[in-house]
């Protein structure tokens, strides 16, 4: 490999043509012995171990549970699950708050992606910052936030004077409150994963059209969402998902009316005793993966009948100017963001400088005990910043290195065994975390076979499950990445000689990085956050800010949770400013709020 | 530099044969080019021969080098070949020294050599000074120019060329073709050129080689492919020739016959070896076509339309006998001819085409 | 010296030497505990250290959650076959006598049950609870009437203005739930009343206490520390005791018979039945399961609470039956 022959290009050499091409050919008949592809299955098959471990394991073991509690096989749990009216009057709600949740979502976030990224909005920077801020607070804050804001206390309605009476009914009890906060809660989802994806639009594509005397609705409709249909489908996928496995929300607007979705009968199910309870946890969650799988499946499907590469050396378009139209846009999208995320923002900030619940904030009132209390006199809480920080931060570069080869052989090296990979990386995000827990609880209860090393009861545990719930956060953006990507440029590396390491590594990943980092980026803000796995696997030490905010909450101390909330989204909010000093060394498009 | 051998090479897409056993010598320093319609099959042969693409049947030979069966497969970055792509492929992350010296990067080159073989390069392309930029500034000769310099730096023994001029405007065409004759006349490398355009193939090729749905239809100089095209679709993408039905074909010479064409008797060529007689189907080019006075015996036909084309006309012409099969010829400036005039033409030249069964003797 | 007098000498020099060491230490106890609880996450914490305090020797870990979680995650080890714990402190009896009837708990018959409120510990010795929480109805301040009784709150002029938690969701609330219904003066109709107000059923307490604080709702069912608690640092709530009784939970301890360390959940269980440990719970704020250690400060001087008492064993049993009830009446 890289000989180099003495030939240059005059034909004065010609007297040493001969014994260069016997050299040559001798070369290459040695170099066709090699046996076929021999690294690339290499890589492929600890890929694809890798997947197995993180997203197979875990929940294989739950089903074992599920059909074989005990050891014994047996049909009973599935049974009395699938018997009960009560499981499929809670899938056909998880069904409805999902596609409605996944609707609100896709809207919102497209119509927001599209202004920022093809219209000449002043102060675009800023809006992207504030729109992705949301992911920040947890989805239970938002919610609480939103329900007092609707509820007869808010100031907000008081202020209008449409506060209702005392008693009346919060709308927000209700599926349409449930798909309303589940909308707002993951629009930064699709926007995240569209904001990539159009910074790789050509100009010439749409000048050509509105040259041809298109309207801008027309050029949008038939040019602009045509190309971005590969992260649009990812958005809308990761989107359904995430609404039909969260927990939060339906927990604190659902359970009032009673209105089920199968993440909160998991809970209950949990919380009646009664024997059997594991197994049918495992059987209910058995039917969340299978509905998430089907899901993926209808979007592999729409896109694979279709080719979406966009072979582009140009630069970004901006091409829609609004004129008359932009001041209006602009105010509309400051007022959305004025909903979603200054509205529970300020929610958590006055709670959080009150000493109790229900005392109104006045100069009087007004402490900063609980933000002493919180930094100061509870240790677990300082734990949780620097642990919450740690794995996030792992999780997100760790997955996203992963993906991004696991990407190159899912969209570029089809099979059967891949399309499995790719759906099986769907299931531990879809399922609800307790469930998650569970399952790794039932895997690492006991030291590791070989290893003889126990992860239980460690932040180690807590990482596994990051990676395992977090993995499909990374691996759809890049997916949709790679469907972009004109696949001669690879190859064009490939007849230069370069392996598929170095292809990665000096072509592919500086062309897929902004997506790579929108994913990056999404692991780690719902890490940072995140509650439910963390709350059974955490143990002395291994805190993190959403166990310790979870415990705030349940115990009535409401405002030093709010302080907590306050304090995290200062401290992303830092971090991700300070991603702005380093940003002139990262390739183009990897920070979503730099243009 | 080395010889490609392609040895009834098979590819299918489920039911469809994109390959239907292909077979294809390419010697030495040879420039062939791959010629045909869209679909049919060049582009899965270039990807065959790079490599991209795994065949179902036959094989692939580089030099003395078995690169491809559908048991052993040499991947594409061990074949030290070269590929121009129609869209260029340049890295939009990379500057255009970047992109060239790629290939070296990857063979391990240092500088100083890397930069002198770089900048040589570039120079061969004439673009010394564009080192520096990116491909998204330049416009499409100059990408094309690098893509071609890219391929070069690493002296590959085989350049596939895919379609590389499709993107380009009529006027760089021209310079760069001349720029293809004139490289491989220096380094004599083989090539191999994937076309639609039969003018091009008929400017650069030692060799054409017609494909049409997976198959070779001929495989031939220019000069032989349009003076004695092997079939009817050869006939007609060379050259735009016209084929027509003849009759009472007679063989009267080594290579030369009569036959009846729309009734007027004419000689033409006819392959020296072939069994004819009776009925078959023969090429005119328009370059034989003559418009006479009335009286000398001829064709007659109904002008169809005219076309100026700077300094002469092409007309087209429906002949009286069958106006469903149309001619055309070329007539000098100035024409006085108009639309629906009648005309009465000569026909100089022609070639029967063989492969066709002779009804008379039945066989 | 005669060996009568050096007898003496030791003897007098081993008593100075114990008195000099202080009063006697408890037993040397030593190693790893492992506590799982669902007690608050300061009350939590203030328990572990006073135990330490104690027990310097004993490596305290704790793992406190809600008790659905901790549940959870009790199952999930039973399943694995490796549960981790030595003792348990959370609090649903309920579930400490599921834990019981599936053989999990070690009873501990020497444990020291005197003065304890009858009916607080298992009879069987296998669990003992640690203190009583009661019940009663959160009141903001802004309300325009107060409830003086259950039945009170089942009137229609609070239509609408009731939270309580959800026994679909919560123990503590589904041992109420079994309490109240077994009783003639409330029962089930007392329940349909309050849905007929549109009572809303929220999940836990912490819920209950921040919607009825934020004048969200004007009463709630809700558990008294909390609402004092909230009271004490300034919250416009206020409580009341229903005239019928309240109900009550205990939060009971227990040692799982897989206890690694069996000496110091010993001494934990202990810890928590001590008056020590009883006036550390009344210094939280909870009424102790010791009545002679002395009242938490909200208790009203010298008044004797009416407490509902409960048969835990019968609640376990109706308890599937009480929840696809209250399922079925809240429900849409």
């Amino acid at each position: 490999m890289g000989s180099k022959t003495a030939t240059s290009l005059t034909p004065e050499s010609t007297a040493d043509d001969k014994s260069i091409t016997s050299r040559t050919s001798t070369l290459l008949r040695l170099v066709a012995l090699t046996p076929k592809l021999f690294e690339d299955y290499a890589l492929l098959t600890w890929l694809v171990g890798v997947v197995a471990v993180l997203s197979l394991l875990p929940l294989a073991r739950l089903v074992a549970e599920g059909i074989a509690p005990g050891g014994t096989l047996s049909t009973d749990a599935i049974a009395r699950v699938l018997a009960s009216p009560t499981t499929w009057t809670a899938t056909g709600h998880s069904l409805l708050t999902a596609f409605g949740g996944t609707l609100l979502a896709v809207l919102v976030g497209t119509a927001v992606a599209l202004c920022v990224g093809l219209t000449d909005i002043r102060g675009r920077n800023a809006v992207v910052f504030c729109f992705v801020m949301p992911l920040l607070i947890a989805p239970q804050v938002v919610a609480l936030a939103w329900l007092q804001s609707f509820g007869p206390s808010s100031p907000l309605l008081k202020m209008l004077g449409a506060a209702p009476a005392m008693g009346s009914r919060n709308p927000l009890y209700s599926a349409g409150g449930i798909i309303l906060v589940l909308g707002v809660q993951y629009a930064p989802l699709v926007f995240l994963t569209l904001r990539a994806a159009l910074r790789t639009l050509p100009q010439e594509l749409i000048e050509a059209a509105l040259a041809g005397g298109a309207p801008p609705r027309r050029v949008l409709r038939t040019i602009v969402l045509p190309l971005m249909t590969p992260p649009l489908l990812a958005g809308i996928a990761l989107s359904f998902v995430s609404c039909l496995g969260n927990f939060g929300i339906p927990a604190l607007l659902g359970i009032p009316g009673n209105y089920v979705v199968l993440p909160t009968l998991i809970y209950q199910r949990l919380a009646g005793l009664g024997p059997g309870v594991l197994s049918e946890v495992a059987v209910l969650s058995m039917l969340i993966g299978a509905i998430a799988v089907l899901g993926i499946v209808a979007q592999e499907s729409m896109l694979r009948r279709r080719d979406f590469r966009i072979s582009a050396a140009t630069i970004a378009a901006r091409p829609f100017e609004l004129r008359r139209l932009r001041l209006p846009t602009e105010v509309a999208l400051w007022t959305l963001i004025g909903i979603v995320l200054v509205l529970p923002l300020c929610a958590l900030v006055l709670t959080s400088l009150v000493p109790a619940v229900g005392v109104s904030l006045s100069a009087a009132t007004a402490t900063l005990d609980n933000f002493r209390f919180v930094l100061f006199d509870h240790a677990a809480a300082r734990r949780a910043f620097v642990n919450s920080f740690g794995l996030s931060a792992t999780a997100a570069v760790v997955i996203v290195a992963f993906a991004i080869p696991l990407a190159y052989f899912l969209v570029w090296r089809r099979s059967r065994l891949l399309r499995a990979v790719n759906l099986v990386t769907e299931i531990p995000y879809a399922v609800p975390g307790v469930v998650l827990a569970i399952a790794a609880i039932l895997l690492f209860l006991k030291p590791l076979p070989l290893v003889g090393v126990t992860l239980y009861n460690t932040v180690w545990i807590i990482l596994f499950c990051y990676l395992a719930r977090f993995l499909v956060l990374g691996l759809r953006p890049v997916v949709a990445g790679y469907h972009q990507l004109d696949r001669t440029l690879e190859e064009a590396s490939q007849i230069a000689g370069a392996r598929l390491p170095r292809r990665l590594r000096t072509v592919i990943v500086p062309l897929v990085a902004p997506t790579a980092a929108a994913g990056a980026l999404l692991i780690f803000l719902t890490a940072f956050n995140e509650l439910t796995l963390s709350a059974l696997l955490w143990s002395s030490g291994s805190e993190t800010l959403g166990v310790v905010f979870f415990s705030f909450q349940q115990g009535g101390d409401s405002t030093y949770a709010a302080a907590l909330g306050v304090l995290t989204v200062i401290v992303s909010v830092a971090l991700m400013l300070s991603t702005l000093l380093v940003a002139k060394r990262l390739p183009p498009g990897v920070l979503p709020w730099r243009d | 530099m080395a010889r490609l051998t392609i040895d009834h090479l098979v590819k299918r897409y489920g039911e469809f044969r994109a390959l239907d056993d292909v077979s294809l010598t390419v010697d030495d320093g040879e420039f062939v080019a791959i010629l045909g319609p869209s679909g049919c099959g060049k582009t899965t042969l270039l990807r065959q021969i790079a490599g991209f693409d795994k065949p179902d049947a036959g094989s692939v030979r580089i030099g003395d080098a078995v690169v491809s069966t559908p048991g052993q497969h040499v991947p594409p970055e061990r074949r030290r070949i070269g590929i121009v792509f129609q869209s260029y492929a340049l890295w939009p992350h990379m500057t255009v020294a970047e992109n060239v010296g790629y290939g070296l990067d990857v063979a391990g080159v240092k500088d100083p050599e890397r930069r002198q073989r770089v900048n040589a390069a570039l120079a061969l392309v004439e673009l010394e000074g564009f080192a520096d930029r990116r491909p998204a500034l330049l416009s499409g000769g100059q990408r094309q120019r690098v893509a071609l310099a890219r391929c070069l730096v690493t002296e590959p023994s085989l350049v596939l060329l895919d379609e590389p001029l499709a993107n380009l405007d009529v006027h760089l065409r021209a310079a760069m073709e001349r720029e293809f004759a004139r490289f491989h006349e220096r380094t004599g490398t083989t090539m191999v050129y994937i076309t639609h355009d039969q003018a091009e193939a008929m400017a650069l090729a030692d060799r054409i080689a017609v494909m049409d749905r997976g198959r070779i239809l001929q495989l031939a100089t220019p000069s032989v492919l349009y003076r004695e095209p092997a079939d009817d679709t050869v006939a007609r993408f060379i050259g735009e020739g016209m084929v027509v039905p003849v009759a009472g074909v007679a063989r009267d010479g080594d290579a030369t016959c009569t036959a009846d064409v729309f009734g007027h008797r004419v000689r033409m060529r006819c392959d020296a070896g072939a069994r004819i007689g009776g009925e078959a189907h023969a090429c005119l080019r328009d370059n034989a076509l003559r418009v006479v006075n009335g009286a000398t015996p001829g064709v007659r036909a109904t002008i169809t339309s005219i076309v100026y084309q700077g300094g002469r006309f092409r007309l087209d012409a429906a002949p009286e006998r069958a106006p469903g099969v149309p001619l055309h010829f070329g007539v000098a400036e100035p024409c006085s001819l108009r639309p629906g005039d009648s005309v009465t033409l000569a026909i100089d030249d022609g070639w029967v085409l063989p492969g066709w069964v002779t009804r008379a003797s039945g066989r | 010296m005669g060996s009568v007098s050096r007898r003496a000498f030791m003897s007098a020099l081993a008593l100075a030497a114990m008195a000099a060491a202080g009063p006697a230490p408890a037993q040397d106890v030593k190693g790893k505990l492992v506590l799982y609880t669902s007690q608050p996450e300061r009350d939590a914490a203030q328990t572990v250290a006073a135990f330490r305090k104690a027990h310097p020797g004993v490596d305290v870990e704790v793992f406190r959650s809600g008790t659905t979680e901790v549940m959870g995650k009790l199952a999930a080890e039973f399943a694995g076959g490796q549960p981790k714990p030595d003792v348990l402190l959370i609090a649903d009896a309920a579930s400490m006598e599921a834990l019981k009837n599936d053989g999990r708990l070690q009873p501990y018959p020497e444990a020291k049950v005197d003065g304890l409120a009858p009916g607080s510990f298992d009879p069987g010795k296998t669990y003992f609870g640690s203190k009583l929480i009661t019940t009663g109805i959160a009141v903001n301040t802004a309300a325009k009437s107060r409830p003086a009784s259950w039945a009170d709150l089942a009137k229609p002029e609070y239509k609408g203005q009731i939270a309580m938690p959800s026994p679909l969701y919560s123990g503590a609330a589904a041992i109420m739930l079994g309490t109240m219904t077994t009783r003639p003066d409330l029962g089930w109709s007392f329940f349909e009343k309050l849905k007929a107000d549109d009572a809303v059923a929220v999940r836990g307490n912490g819920a209950v206490l921040t919607a009825v604080a934020s004048g969200e709702k004007a009463y709630g069912v809700l558990v008294d520390f909390m609402a004092f608690n909230a009271k004490a640092k300034g919250s416009p709530i206020d409580f009341v005791f229903p005239a019928e009784g309240l109900p009550a939970v205990t939060e009971p301890v227990a040692m799982l018979k897989t206890a690694q360390n069996p000496a110091a959940a010993r001494a934990f269980v202990d810890f928590i039945l001590s008056d020590e440990g009883q006036k550390l719970a009344s210094s939280m704020g909870y009424i102790p399961a010791r009545a002679s250690v002395g009242m938490p400060s909200w208790y009203p001087a010298g008044a004797k609470i009416n407490l509902m008492p409960t048969d835990i064993a019968k609640v376990v049993q109706s308890n599937s039956d009480n929840l696809k009830r209250f399922a079925e009446l809240f429900g849409k």
